[in-house]
């Protein structure tokens, strides 16, 4: 199984030295739903690419769906409110575990030195919130199946008929930035399954979609600092990453103390930085190659030495 | 650490001086001086007494320059901390005859209904990039409205704002913005929401610009008003957009009396609005008695104000009240904070050194709007 993921392509365009470093012939799919009512504008994309382009449209495949399936357009219509109601009160109870988790850290220690473990029992608190909403999500995706079957959707069906033959021809998968959110529905709705054969390059929200979990994160929106939020699951193809595009522009990677609690907070993965100009080709068994950045426990940025 | 000398201290070592080296002085500086926290203000001209008027509290009101010796030149130098904004305007005396006017010798001027004023900005304080019109910002659209209002018995006018690639499909959150027109005029509205749209700060949204008739009437916890918005506006709204439904989505916003209107409108009809956007609101408030000093036209606001301290409710879940330190409302504004959190509603307080104005209101849009409707940037990695 042969994953790059790359940093943002904007100001710096890596993925045409990684599709060639991957020495393969062959039709490029493209899955660039994150660009929503811009998928169609592909020019940039196709000569990065080489011009071997085949883009899989789903954002406009989705569009499809909903305007010819009115019963699974009002069940996904329904589904998006109850998870922005799930979303709501977990950003409220996020909040003021995070308000806990950093006002012991704060806190000076005391003259007896004993901290009783508070600060990792904080933390601990604030893991069990994200496992919560993510239980929460599941059982809100398993309603939503069972309300409206995707596998009883003829125009579903026939989408994902194309999208399979389109993938099976495909030398290469190629998985843009652009709306997380978005891209993740789009791969959920079509079930993409990625063959293991399948090279896959991603990059910003693409790679975030390959992973396990996707956890959003801007710590310089218009109103400062807001907290990483877990926000649904991903392709689960890279495993134990929490991918951080955009980390130099997106976190306050000076703020070791804000940066360590991240860490923490994530332990079982590595919050992986995808800056400009970084390409990781991960090892064949997954694991994060020799120079990859990784936020650490004490907050500061370190590179992955392979054992 | 030695301060430099200010300029005009420093003309003032070289007086007396020939017109010329004061013409040379005025036309290279301008007025005012800001030089770090100390601004001096300019005027040229004969005249008995000049002064400089404006309404900073904590500054004398008016402000007396004096006659640099010997010269036509006068100049008053005052405090003036770092991102302050400060309106004003200068006042000459000939014999019985008093005259009020922009500062000729300042380009800068910020319009309000009231008329114009010439703006003083301190060191720090910058036009956000956000109000001015960004070319790769796709505009959304003002769609002119009528609605006929039963609760107001009149043809109510509204602009309506419809965001860029507005979709049918799609579900927006509303807001209602009391002294609509001036929101649009003097505060550059529909040119912030497009920019703070297409930045991902805030969310696509509707907003109705609700102008008054008679606002001193109908906007201190006014019935029909309230009426007009809750009963007749959001329903037919409603009916006619794809709105978010729910509180959550509808947010209610003004500044001065507009934010006295928002919040008694919200206090009429509980649970119906999520959120409010109240800036510089007119929470004018007594502890004892009705001698509240601000004219009888504030005699409804006290008495909504008072009877809402005496028994505070929970109309909305969050709001959003932003107030300038040099405008006399900043007390009753701190003062209400608490009042709000003690009753269980979100608050996000703000202050900006500014005072009661328009361009005020403009710059803190993004703070309010980002906060009640934040948009995707969370989701989006391009």
């Amino acid at each position: 199984m042969r994953t790059i993921i790359l940093g943002p392509q904007r100001f710096m365009t890596t993925a045409g030295t990684a599709l060639r470093s991957l020495g393969v012939d062959g039709p490029v799919a493209t899955v660039n739903a994150g660009w929503e009512e811009r998928e169609d504008d592909v020019g940039e994309l196709d000569s990065v690419l080489g011009g071997r382009t085949r883009h899989l449209r789903l954002y406009h495949r989705m569009l499809d769906v909903i305007t010819k399936d009115e019963a699974f357009a009002s069940a996904a219509l329904a589904f998006r409110d109850r998870h922005e109601d799930l979303m709501a009160l977990y950003r409220l109870r996020l909040h003021k575990a995070m308000e806990g988790v950093y006002a012991v850290q704060r806190r000076p220690p005391s003259p007896s030195g004993e901290a009783f473990g508070a600060l990792d029992d904080a933390v601990e608190g604030v893991r069990r919130l994200d496992d919560w909403y993510s239980r929460e999500l599941r059982d809100l995706y398993r309603e939503l199946d069972a309300a409206a079957p995707l596998e009883s959707s003829d125009v579903v069906g026939w989408h994902r008929g194309e999208l399979e033959a389109a993938l099976r021809d495909s030398a290469v998968l190629v998985l843009t930035g652009g709306h997380v959110g978005t891209l993740l529905r789009a791969l959920r709705l079509f079930a993409l399954r990625v063959p293991d054969e399948l090279p896959v390059i991603a990059w910003s929200a693409g790679a975030m979609a390959l992973t396990e979990r996707v956890v959003l994160f801007h710590d310089f929106g218009p109103r400062g600092a807001s907290e990483a939020e877990v926000y649904d699951r991903g392709l689960g193809r890279v495993r134990g990453v929490v991918a951080l595009p955009h980390a130099r522009r997106r976190l306050q990677l000076e703020d070791r103390e804000r940066c360590a609690v991240m860490a923490r907070r994530f332990t079982e993965q590595h919050c992986v930085l995808l800056d400009d100009g970084t390409a990781l080709e991960l090892r064949p068994d997954g694991g994060l190659p020799r120079g990859a950045r990784i936020l650490g426990l004490d907050g500061a940025v370190h590179e992955v030495v392979p054992r | 650490m030695t301060r430099q000398r200010l300029a005009v201290n420093r003309l003032r070592e070289r007086l007396p001086a020939e017109s010329a080296v004061v013409d040379r002085f005025v036309a290279r500086h301008g007025s005012p001086i800001v030089e770090g926290e100390r601004a001096t203000f300019l005027f040229r001209g004969d005249a008995d007494e000049v002064r400089v008027r404006h309404r900073v509290v904590g500054l004398p009101d008016p402000l007396p320059m004096r006659r640099l010796e010997g010269t036509d030149l006068w100049a008053v130098t005052t405090d003036l901390p770092e991102g302050s904004r400060v309106e004003y305007q200068l006042e000459t005396r000939r014999g019985e005859h008093y005259e009020q006017f922009n500062d000729p010798l300042n380009p800068r001027v910020a319009h309000s209904p009231m008329g114009s004023s010439s703006v003083c900005a301190a060191v720090g304080y910058h036009v956000p990039d956000w109000t001015r019109h960004d070319p790769e910002a796709r505009p959304g659209e003002l769609v002119e409205d009528v609605i006929r209002s039963k609760a107001l018995r009149r043809d109510q006018p509204v602009q309506l704002y419809l965001p860029a690639r507005y979709n049918p499909a799609q579900r927006y959150p509303l807001l209602v913005v009391h002294d609509g027109s001036d929101y649009l005029g003097y505060a550059s509205m529909k040119t912030v929401l497009d920019n703070l749209i297409h930045r991902l700060d805030v969310a696509p949204l509707i907003a109705a610009f609700v102008p008054p008739r008679d606002r001193l009437k109908e906007y201190p916890n006014h019935a029909p008003h309230a009426r007009f918005v809750a009963r007749e506006l959001v329903p037919r709204l409603t009916e006619r957009f794809p709105l978010v439904d729910g509180p959550e989505g509808r947010c209610l916003m003004g500044s001065s009396f507009g934010g006295i209107a928002a919040l008694s409108t919200a206090v009429r009809y509980p649970g119906l609005f999520g959120s409010l956007l109240l800036e510089s609101a007119s929470l004018v408030f007594t502890d004892i008695g009705m001698e509240h000093g601000g004219g009888p036209y504030f005699d409804p606001v006290v008495k909504f104000v008072n009877r809402y301290r005496a028994k505070p409710s929970r109309p909305v879940e969050r709001i959003f009240m932003s107030c300038g330190t040099y405008e006399p409302l900043i007390t009753p504004n701190r003062s209400m904070v608490p009042v709000f959190r003690h009753a269980g509603i979100t608050v996000n307080y703000t202050e900006a050194r500014d005072g009661h104005n328009w361009e005020n209101w403009r710059d803190q849009l993004r703070d309010g709007l980002s906060w009640i409707f934040p948009g995707p940037q969370k989701f989006v990695y391009e």
